[in-house]
């Protein structure tokens, strides 16, 4: 329970605190909006514009009051009207607004669920877009927007996740440095569960290919074929047993939390704040949730640790996409166009949202931390891209959830994940 | 049954004049129909025969794109779905469950309140408290309070030994289920400790009395009296309860979403999930016709039970 | 248990355990009932270290209300709370007024298409709601009632079926006397329905109007799909919303709860026994 909620509202809480406003780029946007470069344009109407910005957050406070009111100084005939749809709602409120015709003109979509909507036909395409302005987003990011050949939006924001630790608790326990490998990964949880009390070493939220594949890849594995042909002998292969058997082993030791499976209402960031956790493996959203509600905390970053296949994460992160039936497919373009424009992603980077644009890689009002996670996305890698994702997933978990609550052999459950994926491919 | 509009048969009259007749007769009646049945053909009878159309199709929800016909393939791959199964069998077992459970609950404190005692209302206060509280609300106490290592664990575990103090209550596929029934019961017993003591009230007390003169005791008066006489009561309870289990999608859809590994899918939280998150809509809804058709069938058996036996 | 068994032997005594034994039994189901309510109010009531505390507080420690000004400042409750009774209060008479009339229809009149329309009505209360989601939506959008009250109150009272089953049976115990003598003075379907039907079901009419607000007022899942607009929630939306955006801040989500239940509690202690009367006046009937 917790542990599905605990990413995107930590995700939706992202970068509360971060941060003093980006002095640097308002003025830049009053600069350029003073020389005129692009109001010449006369669009008109209004764009609605759904997005999963925390609603109560610095993500949509610079929106509301930094980048519309920018984007308004260049097109002032043009209103966006900003929705903010829980994230857990999102995909059903999509599809239903598909559905009655009736749905926004712009929507920030979660990568994983590009393909699914781009099946249905719900995307608008956007290849020619693609192919004047591909080259300014990184490729990573820039794939998710593909589906079969064409392209139906731009990268909006990318993010992954690295290891977090708690320096109280290292300390405590006697380890000078960050894990390097995945076997002092296992070290030092071991040192700090040893500790005793409520403490673990590892604190996961849960059993998502979101929260395990980084481990499978790290151990070589991996879910498919690089054509997502076939899963028999990636996900069931020997170097994903080997990541699954890791965890396991871990929980059986107490080295990792149980929260791992579910059913805790302690979320992994609050267990890491609170003292109990010595590592997590999280986002870019929440060193600022950290700071906010654990302010004394003492907390420093690494890379994901190092096994045979590498140091590997997941990528995370958001698109930006037309929906096909939109009235007003001028106004909605310059809007996603000003969206992933250097100044817009400059003001929303500053809100601890990884720009996807080149130019915008680097800016003194980011946070310090995004260096772990700029580095860390070098090697990080997509969930598997197909319409089915989501199907997939949920197939995944099973197989872990089986194996991790030892209802069959670590085999067997990959085993099952194996043929009831390729079913899906 | 009733004389008010019993046919005219007799005197052959003019085609139109019957007619006329007919419409001055009905007129009034389709005129008081109207507005609720309007709303309800519009709102409720379309829907639904839309969406049993939709179950005959790849449906895609997307209005521009085509869905191929697909006759009844829907209702074969649910019938070769172990998850169908799997969902089927957790309504059923949800609804008995939970239905049962309250209902004897609730009758139990019904009997403990029905005499004139001291704190009377106050315990029926406390009793019909989670009733008047939202599904949304009280699962989320329930997530709380079910934790590891929450408040439940600290009673039965850290207190009385009787479990261990680390349960998984919700992420567990053996604990899940149950705990979601718990909650069922939890919620629903205050309403039928309100439905039996009404019940109860209902019982002439000379019965009881004459009972007791012939020396019966109180357990066989409650179940050679009281219980035959609270028939109707129980068979009432039993319809709206049944309907009201088989329904139930808030605390699965707050709390385990139908997992850990199925064990808490219900038909309506894995039909949801085919529509609303593989956007498999044909699917989903030939899943809620199927189950539909079952609780259809059970409910022209309760509804007959029920006349059957009111009227004794 | 076979044979009947003599009196007890000392009324006196054995009336004090059963007294005693009653209290007991009740005690412990009021504490069941009453302590995860009890824990939602403390844990509101406490900063949040003190949420998932060991033991588990049941009496706040350091209590505070700031929580409780964190949910109201942040989350518009009032407006919700407005929404909901509006949406709650006007479906519920509309379901009322429009299932009565049918009711009395159904159950009073022979006319053709009687069967067909009441037991297809029927047939409706077994199909889970869920089902009609999507199609409700597609009409919603088309007439322009998504993201609105409206769309809301029109389906809720759309969902009549429960209260047109409920009051029809009260409607046919109705002695036929007063309608033969209402017809022999010239009332038609439309004031007997008004002057003699309506006023004398008021028992059954309470009945089903508690059956009709709880439902409404709880009401969840179509209130999330149709609305996007947060000053248009109602309150289970609005609370679930804030569940899933402060999962683990227990403190500031169960301020928000306590608020969202506040109303509904003053006005089941003001009201209960309407409550009660008309909550057991569908069970006799039966």
């Amino acid at each position: 329970m917790a542990s599905t909620l605990s990413r995107r509202q930590l995700f939706a809480n992202a970068g509360k605190t971060a941060i003093t406003a980006s002095v640097a780029s308002v003025a830049l946007s009053e600069f350029l909006a003073a020389c005129g470069t692009s109001s010449a344009t006369a669009e008109t109407g209004t764009v609605t514009f759904w997005h999963t910005y925390d609603v109560q957050g610095i993500e949509n406070q610079t929106l509301l009051s930094k980048v519309i009111p920018a984007f308004n100084k260049k097109y002032p005939k043009i209103t966006i009207k900003a929705q903010q749809i829980p994230y857990q709602s999102m995909l059903q409120k999509v599809t239903a607004s598909i559905a009655g015709g009736n749905g926004p003109d712009v929507f920030r979509s979660d990568i994983i669920w590009m393909p699914q909507l781009a099946k249905i036909g719900a995307l608008m395409k956007l290849d020619d877009v693609v192919a004047q302005r591909g080259s300014e987003f990184y490729a990573g990011p820039l794939a998710t927007c593909a589906y079969q050949g064409h392209y139906y939006g731009l990268p909006l924001d990318t993010n992954t996740k690295v290891v977090i630790y708690n320096k109280t608790l290292f300390s405590r326990a006697g380890i000078s440095a960050p894990p390097k490998t995945t076997d002092d990964f296992k070290a030092a949880a071991q040192k700090i569960a040893a500790l005793g009390g409520n403490v673990f070493g590892y604190a996961e939220g849960g059993l998502d290919a979101w929260n395990i594949l980084p481990w499978i890849w790290t151990f070589g594995g991996a879910v498919t074929d690089d054509a997502y042909k076939t899963a028999t002998g990636y996900i069931n292969g020997p170097q994903s047993v080997a990541a699954i058997q890791f965890l396991l082993d871990m929980l059986g030791a107490k080295q990792l939390s149980p929260s791992l499976l579910g059913g805790s209402s302690l979320g992994t960031a609050d267990a890491l704040g609170q003292n109990l956790a010595g590592m997590i493996i999280d986002g870019p959203w929440v060193p600022p949730e950290l700071q906010k509600q654990y302010g004394s905390a003492q907390y420093d970053f690494a890379a994901m640790p190092a096994g045979p296949g590498g140091s590997i994460n997941v990528v995370g992160g958001e698109d930006i996409a037309i929906l096909a039936n939109t009235q007003n497919k001028a106004a909605a373009m310059t809007w996603l166009t000003y969206m992933t424009s250097d100044e817009a992603q400059r003001l929303m980077g500053a809100t601890g949202q990884v720009p996807t644009l080149k130019a915008a890689s680097s800016d003194p009002s980011y946070p310090a931390y995004f260096s772990y996670y700029n580095s860390q996305l070098a090697t990080s890698k997509p969930r598997p891209v197909t319409p089915n994702y989501t199907q997939i997933d949920t197939a995944l978990t099973d197989a872990f959830t089986k194996a991790l609550q030892k209802k069959t052999s670590v085999q067997a459950a990959l085993d099952e994940a194996a043929s009831a994926i390729n079913a899906l491919l | 049954m009733r004389v008010s509009l019993a046919t005219n048969t007799t005197s052959p009259q003019s085609q139109q004049r019957r007619w006329w007749l007919s419409v001055r007769r009905y007129l009034p009646i389709y005129l008081l129909i109207f507005p609720g049945m309007a709303l309800f053909l519009v709102w409720t009878m379309f829907p639904l025969i839309y969406a049993f159309v939709m179950s005959f199709f790849q449906w895609n929800p997307n209005p521009v794109a085509t869905s191929p016909f697909s006759g009844l393939a829907n209702y074969t791959r649910a019938l070769h779905d172990p998850i169908f199964y799997q969902a089927l069998r957790n309504t059923f077992l949800y609804t008995i469950i939970t239905v049962v459970g309250q209902m004897a609950a609730g009758l139990g404190v019904a009997v403990l309140l029905n005499t004139k005692m001291v704190g009377r209302s106050v315990f029926r206060i406390f009793f019909y408290l989670p009733v008047v509280c939202s599904w949304v609300v009280v699962s989320i106490i329930f997530s709380y309070i079910f934790s590891t290592g929450g408040l439940v664990d600290y009673i039965f575990g850290t207190v009385l030994h009787l479990i261990s103090p680390q349960q998984n209550w919700l992420g567990d596929t053996a604990l899940a289920l149950p705990t979601l029934m718990l909650l069922g019961i939890w919620k629903g017993i205050g309403w039928n400790m309100v439905i039996f003591l009404a019940g109860l009230q209902g019982i002439p007390t000379e019965i009881n009395e004459a009972a007791r003169v012939d020396g019966a005791s109180r357990w066989q008066i409650f179940t050679r009296i009281t219980l035959p006489l609270l028939r109707p009561t129980i068979s009432f309870a039993s319809v709206i309860l049944t309907i009201g289990a088989f329904g139930t999608f808030i605390p699965m859809f707050i709390l385990t979403k139908g997992g850990p590994l199925h064990s808490t899918e219900t038909l309506l939280t894995y039909a949801y999930t085919n529509a609303f998150s593989s956007f498999d809509f044909g699917y989903g809804a030939a899943l809620t016709y199927l189950f539909a058709a079952f609780i259809f069938v059970l409910a022209l058996i309760q509804i007959r039970v029920t006349r059957a036996r009111t009227q004794y | 248990m076979t044979t009947p068994t003599p009196r007890d032997p000392s009324p006196k005594a054995a009336q004090m355990v059963r007294t005693t034994l009653t209290y007991l039994l009740l005690s412990a189901g009021a504490v069941i009932m009453i302590v995860p309510l009890l824990m939602m109010l403390s844990t509101a009531l406490m900063p949040n270290q003190y949420a998932l505390h060991t033991p588990p507080l049941i009496i706040p420690l350091h209590p505070t209300l700031a929580n409780f000004a964190a949910a109201w400042g942040q989350n518009n409750f009032a407006q919700a709370f407005i929404n909901s009774v509006v949406v709650a209060v006007s479906s519920t008479f509309l379901t009322i007024l429009l299932g009565a009339m049918l009711a009395f229809a159904f159950a009073r009149y022979r006319f053709p298409g009687r069967n067909v329309l009441f037991y297809g009505m029927l047939a409706t209360m077994s199909v889970p709601t869920i089902v009609l989601l999507i199609p409700q939506f597609v009409l919603a959008s088309r007439l322009h009632v998504t993201d609105s009250l409206w769309g809301l109150v029109l389906v809720y009272a759309a969902g009549m079926a429960f209260t047109v089953y409920l009051l029809k049976g009260f409607f046919e115990d109705l002695p036929q006397e007063l309608f033969d003598a209402a017809a022999i003075d010239g009332a038609g379907v439309w004031l007997s329905f008004f002057c003699i039907a309506l006023p004398l079901a008021r028992p059954a009419l309470a009945a089903a109007t508690i059956f009709a607000f709880s439902t409404n007022w709880d009401e969840f899942t179509w209130a999330i799909t149709s609305l996007n607009d947060e000053k248009k929630y109602t309150l289970p939306v609005a609370v679930q919303q804030f569940f899933s955006t402060h999962a683990t801040n227990w403190g500031i989500v169960f301020a928000a709860t306590t608020l969202a239940i506040i109303p509904t509690v003053v006005v089941f202690l003001i009201f209960q026994r309407y409550f009660v009367s008309g909550i057991s006046a569908g069970a006799v009937k039966g």
